[in-house]
């Protein structure tokens, strides 16, 4: 079980007040990310979750029991941290076995899980070594490990991939999703990365200066960003934000369109100057200038699509893909 | 450095200083021994003949000799004790966010800018006397007998002296120590279950053995050779219950104006503080490996 209720948690660090009241439901079994720019609270969230931070109003109910004054060791939850906080002194093995050891698990139990731990993640050559021996992904493995022996209700991690080098991350990404689909235990994962939270969520929650913007599956924000932070932050490369009489046309103060809702054509309502041109070779991302709309606009194109710096093309918009936002930035149905 | 070129410039540069060293180490090293091996005696003057190693029958014989090594290990175990153990506990206590922090570090450094012959004058004749000191004014205000300290626990009282003055030595490094260890480690032994009591001996403990180390080898060699405080407080006595290597040496050139003898003690007591050194090196020295 690892079923999670947040109900009005408010956290201040002296007089800021970090997380406004906040309400949250995390479901049994479920892969939640928590994403936001540097800053917005996700740590101080996650760590209010965990126990590491004592909450300043508001109560966290863990399974159906209030955990607001439990302390961490208590919530049958494991962390994963950024820095991954391996015991530098400890072997691979002793690292694994520290919570079962302060749990009193018995030594052949512990025998059991260590090695069902190290063949789960390629652990077993490295049981012997210190942290200090392993690669930066190793060690995020150890972590990992760690936290899959106590069997805990939920797993939280925070920005368990930054540390990480771009081809590792893509991999342990993998990874992490894999576990969660064998363990179906609840995982809480937080991360400043879109594409990781695009990628592995089961449920994003959007966090802007410890708000809840969304709560919702990845294509839910993709389809229907509720407002234009949200809209602007879920997706890659950004949506184009077009705002005055373009926007005016449809009835809304801002509109936005994703690169790949607008089509490069003979003819079109739109047209610009072609600026840096990023070839994929799956695709191409044009930056097109001088549109009238707004300063840059950012469309996906094919990948032979053979134009170039200077050029100047016209744009036709998938018109139903279209997103309105109204002045106050909140979407229009 | 990489070349062979580089290497050897670089042999070349530091030769000086290194002569220096040298010479600054062998020059007293050499006549120490030079004199150890005479007759020389500045009661008897005459031509200081040469003995051979009379001098280190007489000084090893001596049953004052095992005294005061015996009291110069002592010393150094009790005041390594004391001031290792304490430090810890001091460096715990003032690196929790407390009011006044910075003022309590300062106080708590402060002993150790107090030079050894003033902290042992202070010691005393402010505390220890046991007409006019704090200790025998407070054992009258509970209708007790005032202790003598230095008369009857000698020993133990100049351990406490040289403890005063270097816990904060140890507390400093341990504190430096103790603030570089990652917050996060602790935080991740507290969810995994471990109490502060576990998170001490699991996480604090084995991150400090290295400073633990610095503390114990540092010590070790400046208190091989305490003297200041002996002399300001009991003389090495009474008998030699407080006389170590450093004051016997001491006794036996400038009190007994025999230097030849003396001499012979300064050997000796250099091949012990080597011993010592060898041992501690091998003891905990691979601590700093790594
Ligand atoms: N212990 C603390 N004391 C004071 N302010 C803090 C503390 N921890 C975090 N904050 C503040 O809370 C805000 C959110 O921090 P954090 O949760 O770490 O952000 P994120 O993880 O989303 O980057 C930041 O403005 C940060 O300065
Ligand atoms: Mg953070």
């Amino acid at each position: 079980m690892g079923q999670i209720t947040l109900n009005k948690v408010t956290k201040s660090f002296g007089e800021v007040q970090v997380i406004p009241p906040l309400d949250l439901d995390i479901n049994d079994g479920e892969f939640v990310v928590f994403v936001g720019p540097s800053g917005c609270g996700k740590s101080t969230l996650l760590r209010l979750i965990a126990g590491l931070e004592d909450v300043t109003s508001g109560d966290i109910v863990i399974d159906g029991t209030p955990a607001t004054d439990l302390p961490p060791a208590k919530r049958r939850l494991a962390m994963v941290f950024q820095s991954y906080a391996l015991y530098p002194h400890m072997s691979v093995r002793k690292n694994i076995a520290f919570p079962m050891k302060m749990a009193g698990v018995s030594q052949e139990e512990q025998q059991r899980r260590i090695d069902g731990a190290a063949k789960a993640l390629n652990l077993t050559d490295y049981l012997d070594r210190r942290p200090g021996q392993l690669s930066g992904g190793q060690r995020q493995r150890v972590a990992i490990g760690r936290a899959i022996v106590r069997e805990p209700a939920a797993f939280l991690f925070d920005e368990p991939l930054s540390n990480l080098d771009a081809a590792l991350r893509v991999g342990m990404r993998l990874e992490i999703s894999e576990l969660h689909k064998r363990l179906e235990t609840t995982m809480i994962y937080v991360t400043h990365d879109q594409v990781e939270a695009m990628t592995m969520a089961d449920k994003i929650v959007v966090l802007r200066a410890g708000h809840i913007e969304q709560v919702g599956s990845p294509l839910e924000l993709y389809r229907t960003p509720r407002n234009l932070f949200v809209a602007g932050f879920i997706g890659s490369p950004k949506m184009n934000l077009i705002e005055g009489a373009e926007a005016g046309k449809h009835g809304a103060n801002t509109i936005g369109v994703r690169p790949e809702h607008v089509r490069v054509t003979e003819t079109g309502p739109w047209s610009g100057v072609v600026g840096v041109s990023e070839h994929l070779g799956s695709d191409t991302f044009l930056h097109v200038h001088d549109t009238g709309l707004c300063d840059v606009m950012t469309v996906r194109a094919g990948g032979e699509l053979n134009v170039h710096h200077g050029d100047r093309i016209s744009l036709t918009p998938d018109t139903d893909k279209m997103h309105r936002f109204d002045a106050e930035g909140l979407r229009i149905a | 450095m990489a070349t062979q070129h580089s290497r050897a410039a670089a042999r070349f540069m530091i030769a000086p200083s290194v002569l220096l060293l040298l010479g600054w180490m062998l020059i007293p090293l050499g006549m120490t021994i030079y004199f150890s091996l005479l007759r020389y005696n500045l009661l008897m003057p005459g031509n200081n003949p040469f003995v051979g190693f009379e001098n280190y029958s007489y000084f090893l014989s001596d049953p004052t000799f095992l005294t005061a090594m015996l009291n110069t290990l002592l010393l150094v175990g009790g005041v390594l004790l004391i001031t290792t153990v304490g430090g810890i506990l001091l460096a715990l206590l003032i690196d929790q966010p407390i009011w006044g922090q910075g003022i309590v570090r300062i106080l708590v450094i402060a002993p150790f800018f107090v030079m050894p012959t003033v902290s042992a004058l202070v010691w005393k004749n402010m505390f220890m006397n046991p007409v006019n000191g704090l200790f025998a004014w407070v054992a009258d205000l509970m209708g007790l007998q005032p202790y003598d300290f230095l008369a009857s626990a000698p020993l133990l009282s100049i351990i406490g002296m040289v403890s005063w003055t270097w816990l904060p030595f140890a507390t400093l490094i341990l504190l430096t120590a103790l603030q570089s260890l990652d917050s996060e480690q602790l935080e991740a032994a507290e969810m995994d279950g471990a109490g502060p009591v576990s998170r001490f001996f699991h996480i604090m403990l084995p991150h400090l053995a290295r400073a633990i180390t610095v503390v114990i080898l540092i010590q070790t060699i400046f208190h091989l050779s305490i003297f200041a405080e002996i002399l300001v407080t009991t003389n090495g006595g009474p008998g030699v219950a407080s006389t170590n290597l450093t004051y016997l040496v001491y006794a036996e050139s400038l009190l007994r104006f025999d230097v030849g003898t003396g001499s012979a003690g300064g050997v000796v007591a250099i091949i012990l503080a080597n011993i010592v050194a060898i041992f501690l090196m091998r003891m905990i020295g691979k601590n700093l490996d790594a």
